[in-house]
């Protein structure tokens, strides 16, 4: 499985309803800055007028790790620079970890784990 | 004017590690006792009460009846992750100082393990809703993944090797060994340290710390009052806290600084001492990397060093810097921010055993929560603010 299962509530429902089109929403304030989407004002300039939009997709990688999981399988894991300037943790799939390293460049694609589950958004290489 | 300075008076310590049976309320209960027991105090002394549960919680309020205090003039529970417990002893001296409080138990326990779980189970289990959930549906499941990632930055931007890494674990060990309340003190080499197995990279299993069971409280009270009773007192010379509040976007400098870059200069500002005074540090070590970025950030060694610091015969019984002389929390147990501080109170009285410290005037005591989000620092002493001045 590529993603674990997990279910909206009140605080996510929108930003799942973006994963749900392919889309990994952040906020962006009317001075242009961009706020991950779990912000209550902009992380720059403190506007509470905050706009959902889809992010490009583009990011790089800050950090990465390797976790090793029962049974031999191992997820290589993130903190990613989404182009606009939020971080975003989350894993990479499709990958050798060697290739995983600071500054790489990501892409942005959603995975789920079955019909039940929310989308997930995770990195593929650029 | 009257000294109103604090210090520590009692240290409760239950036993640690696997050990059934028992509830974190119970453990905590214990330990209270045997602390004011330590003092030489009675419990009807007590008239503060400060409460820090861990993963297991069930530790808070409820405690007061527990232990049969009345009328007490504090009492709250706290809750600032791995940095709780020196913030309890910092809220306690400021409460002794402005007359509010005489006499205040500070107390940690946690009862994680069960005897037919998995250790990993007992830190690892979350429920898959929200953002929590979405964290870890991504892969991001425990704090070991995201402390390694703040320990791969540091490695990718400072060159910081896992032998180096590898150090700490041998150092910890070594003093381990001379602790007999540690629960690993089986020798430990770097070959043995590479052979663990990786449980996040860049962390091996030796990379990280115990589960274990347990309690731990402290009892703080006037340096008047601790002067006549049943131990060499602990001065409270000095404290800080940091919360840097990273926000989670570009130029963030999360796993190259910590609060401790803060937190560590104000406390030894306030005691009126610099880093080169500290004979003894004992350093939250959730993961090997925590002493490297601690050491770093308390200014031990120029920032980006720290690796090659501790890999230079700086750390264990033999090393230039007495760092973590109990084992800490990868060889002795883990008990939150008390782990630290309770070695810190047995080097600073002269009581480690085997393994005390010979010059033992001043210990550096740091707490650390979230990943790397909550700092405290506290400046430990056998002197007071006045003894030290004329010595
Ligand atoms: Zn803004």
């Amino acid at each position: 499985m590529t993603v674990g299962p997990v279910r909206r509530d009140e605080a996510t429902a929108a930003f799942f309803d973006g994963t749900a089109r392919g889309e990994l929403l952040l906020f962006r304030c009317p001075a242009g800055h961009f706020s991950p989407p779990y912000s209550q004002q902009c992380d720059t300039c403190a506007s509470v007028d905050l706009t959902a939009v889809a992010a490009s997709g583009g990011a790089s990688v800050v950090s990465r790790s390797v976790a090793h999981r029962r049974g031999g399988h191992r997820d290589i894991l993130v903190v990613a620079e989404l182009d606009e300037g939020p971080w975003w943790w989350s894993k990479v799939i499709d990958v050798e970890p060697e290739q995983v390293v600071a500054g790489a460049r990501l892409t942005v694609v959603v995975e789920r784990a079955d019909e039940e589950s929310e989308a997930v958004p995770v990195f593929r290489l650029a | 004017m009257a000294d109103r300075s604090a210090a520590i008076a009692g240290l409760g310590m239950t036993d640690l590690g696997k050990v059934y049976g028992r509830t974190a309320a119970q453990f905590a209960g214990d330990a209270v006792r045997l602390a004011v027991a330590d003092a030489g105090l009675e419990l009807g002394d007590v008239d503060g009460l400060l409460t820090s549960a861990g993963v297991s919680g069930g530790v808070g309020l409820a405690l007061q009846r527990d232990l049969g205090l009345r009328d007490l003039r504090l009492l709250s529970e706290m809750q600032s992750y791995g940095s709780t417990a020196g913030q309890m002893v910092q809220y306690a001296s400021l409460a002794i100082g402005a007359g509010m409080a005489e006499t205040v138990a500070c107390v940690f326990a946690d009862a994680p393990l069960r005897q037919d779980t998995s250790t990993g189970a007992a830190y690892g289990a979350r429920g898959a809703v929200g953002w929590r959930g979405l964290l870890g549906a991504a892969g991001i499941r425990d704090t070991n993944s995201m402390y390694a990632l703040a320990a791969q930055r540091h490695m990718d931007t400072y060159g910081t090797t896992n032998d180096q890494l590898g150090h700490i674990a041998v150092g910890q060990r070594a003093w381990a060994e001379l602790n007999p309340r540690a629960q690993m003190r089986t020798p430990m080499t770097l070959e043995d340290y590479h052979a663990s197995r990786w449980i996040v990279e860049p962390f091996h299993l030796l990379d990280c710390c115990l589960v274990s069971n347990g309690g731990i409280a402290v009892v703080v009270t006037s340096a008047e009052r601790a002067a006549s009773l049943a131990r060499p007192p602990v001065h409270v010379l000095g404290w800080g806290q940091a919360h840097p509040g990273h926000a989670q976007r570009r130029h963030e400098d999360f796993g190259l600084v910590s609060g401790a870059a803060r937190s560590g200069p104000a406390a030894l500002a306030m005691a009126g001492l610099t880093v080169s005074d500290v004979d003894v540090v004992e350093l939250y070590d959730c993961y090997t990397f925590t002493v490297v970025i601690t050491l770093e950030d308390y200014g031990f060694c120029p920032k980006g060093e720290g690796g090659r610091f501790v890999a230079d015969g700086t750390l264990g019984p033999d090393g230039k810097l007495k760092v973590n002389t109990g084992g800490g929390q990868l060889s002795s147990s883990y008990m939150w921010g008390m782990t630290p501080l309770s070695e810190a109170v047995l080097q600073a009285r002269g009581e480690a055993g085997r393994r005390q410290v010979p010059e033992h005037d001043v210990v550096l005591v740091s707490g650390n929560g979230g990943v790397l989000d909550h700092h405290s620092t506290l400046v430990l002493s056998p002197h007071g603010p006045a003894g030290r001045s004329s010595s």
